[in-house]
């Protein structure tokens, strides 16, 4: 057995990692270039997964060693390698203009941000684990449905997604249950895989059909 | 709590002379990374040694202020570095003031680059003056918002206490709130000194340049007193970075000659650490188009809002 820590690096590490997330969100919200989101959305996965693992050493909670390995091995290798092969195919680099622009959208995700933090204000005593994870979980929950809101194509929609998910799994691991049981978790990550996978699809053929992956052109699809 | 005439003067010598060595060494590390040989990281000493012995040419448009501007430039950068500690922790002019005062003249000396830009009457000038402006609108709050910070966390705005109470508790270090602060104030320091994805340090002949385009009127005396005053401010707001965010090995107040020795080299190592991710970031990256500078910089401003919402949500 691991010779004991203090469980204080511990919480030192975990708020520090969750901070980092955001960091990696907000860049991700101003950034354009698909190859670079995917990217992104691989560091803030690997940033998730270390937060597991270290959740995993310091409460001795050993299920959440699963969720640390799992979420390596899906969101950190395969789903970046996935959605990076279908940028490739499509040959579609970057986004086109947003309905709000970069700064403007920033102010918005900062607000959000801001609610994320006064809503879990009250329930800050509950945690263990840090101050301000929940807080960030929520605030990564808002700005990825905001995210999937602003952008117009299928591809960067998708990466929104999956940030939500981030958030979810980080308040999951982050609340005092160390994490949900491991089924739900197993259910979550197999439905999230599973879902990017047909929305891969999905995005090809729009792509296929409308010679763009614009979602605004979906709702001229009539006759 | 004395003016100490000995600090005061070793840390003016160290801000004249370390500068333009900092600024060479990233010119060379970034020629390096480029398979190129680059120029001697020593050369900016002799430039500016040329600079000063050349004649110099003035516009005849030009005003007083085009003559005064280089000195004021080259003074508040001077100033300011002198009210942040270097290497050991009371910085010889904190009676002086704190981060404001390193603020207000760092932005005096922009005031005056501006004008000197426009002075002259020359087109360049005023496009750069213009674009300096614009940027240094956004930055110059998310500069503020993150020292704030670490001020509101440290309780007082003197950067030498500052710099002391962080470096008494080490898991200050891995405060989410400093996380935050530090990623914006980085942002900040590529806007400020005019790298990279801002504006690119090494030309004279682009369209898109910025700091250069309102130095282009200047020759002689006063063009060495302009670099080297924008080396010094180079290197005061990277010495603000590594101290106030990592006060690793920072001298206290009395210290003896070898805890001055440790901090000297704890601090060159910290500034070179520091100037290897910035030749990192100049060359993996892209020069950003003018209008989508905004972008970056925002972003840095709502890392520093949300870095001081998150010291005050759960201080």
């Amino acid at each position: 057995m691991n010779p004991p820590v203090p469980p204080e690096i511990g919480s030192h590490v975990i708020p520090l990692m969750a901070a980092l997330m955001l960091v990696v969100q907000m860049l991700l919200i101003a950034q354009r270039m698909l190859l670079t989101s995917i990217r992104l959305f691989a560091i803030q996965s690997l940033l998730l997964a270390g937060i597991a693992a270290v959740v995993a050493y310091y409460y001795n909670a050993s299920h959440v060693y699963v969720v640390a390995v799992l979420t390596f091995i899906g969101k950190v290798v395969f789903l970046p390698w996935l959605l990076n092969r279908l940028v490739h195919r499509i040959q579609i680099h970057q986004e086109t203009d947003p309905l709000l622009n970069a700064p403007s959208s920033m102010l918005v995700c900062g607000a959000l941000t801001l609610l994320g933090y006064s809503v879990t204000r009250p329930f800050t005593s509950l945690e263990k684990l840090g101050s301000n994870t929940l807080a960030i979980a929520l605030a990564l929950l808002l700005t990825g449905f905001f995210l999937m809101i602003n952008r117009r194509k299928a591809l960067t929609q998708v990466l929104a997604l999956l940030t939500v998910e981030n958030g979810v799994m980080l308040a999951a691991v982050a609340l005092t249950t160390y994490g949900m049981p491991l089924v739900v978790e197993l259910g979550i990550f197999f439905d999230v895989l599973v879902a990017v996978m047909v929305l891969g699809i999905l995005v090809y053929r729009i792509r296929e059909n409308f010679a763009s992956m614009d979602t605004g052109k979906l709702d001229q699809l009539k006759g | 709590m004395n003016f100490d005439p000995l600090t005061f003067l070793g840390q003016t010598l160290a801000l004249l002379l370390l500068a333009p060595l900092l600024s060479g060494c990233i010119k060379n590390w970034k020629a390096k990374l480029q398979n190129r040989r680059g120029p001697r990281p020593w050369q900016v000493y002799f430039d500016i040694a040329k600079f000063l012995r050349k004649d110099m040419v003035i516009s005849e448009h030009a005003s007083w202020i085009f003559s005064l501007a280089p000195y004021v430039v080259f003074l508040t950068a001077l100033l300011a570095g002198l009210m942040v500690p270097m290497i050991s922790a009371p910085a010889p002019l904190r009676l002086f003031g704190g981060v404001l005062a390193v603020i207000g003249l760092l932005a005096l000396g922009r005031f005056f680059l501006a004008l000197s830009g426009l002075d002259p009457a020359s087109a360049f000038g005023g496009m750069g003056s213009s674009r300096e402006m614009t940027i240094s609108a956004i930055a110059e709050p998310a500069m503020m918002l993150a020292i704030f910070t670490v001020a509101i966390t440290a309780g007082s705005t003197d950067l030498s206490q500052i710099a002391q109470s962080t470096q008494s508790a080490t898991w200050k270090l891995l405060n989410p709130a400093h996380v935050l602060a530090f990623a914006a104030m980085f942002v900040v320091l590529l806007a400020e000194t005019g790298r990279i994805p801002v504006d690119n340090p090494a030309t004279h002949l682009e369209l898109t340049m910025i700091h250069e385009a309102m130095l282009l009127e200047y020759s002689g005396r006063y063009l060495a007193f302009m670099e080297w005053g924008a080396a010094i401010k180079q290197l005061v707001l990277m010495t603000l970075l590594v101290n106030v965010f990592f006060p690793v090995g920072l001298a206290g107040p009395q210290a003896s000659a070898a805890a001055l020795g440790i901090s000297l080299v704890a601090y060159l190592v910290k500034l070179l650490a520091l100037s290897a991710v910035v030749v990192i970031v100049e060359t993996t990256n892209a020069k950003m188009r003018l209008f989508r500078v905004p972008d970056l910089l925002s972003t840095a401003f709502v890392l520093a809002a949300l870095a001081m919402l998150s010291t005050f949500l759960f201080g």
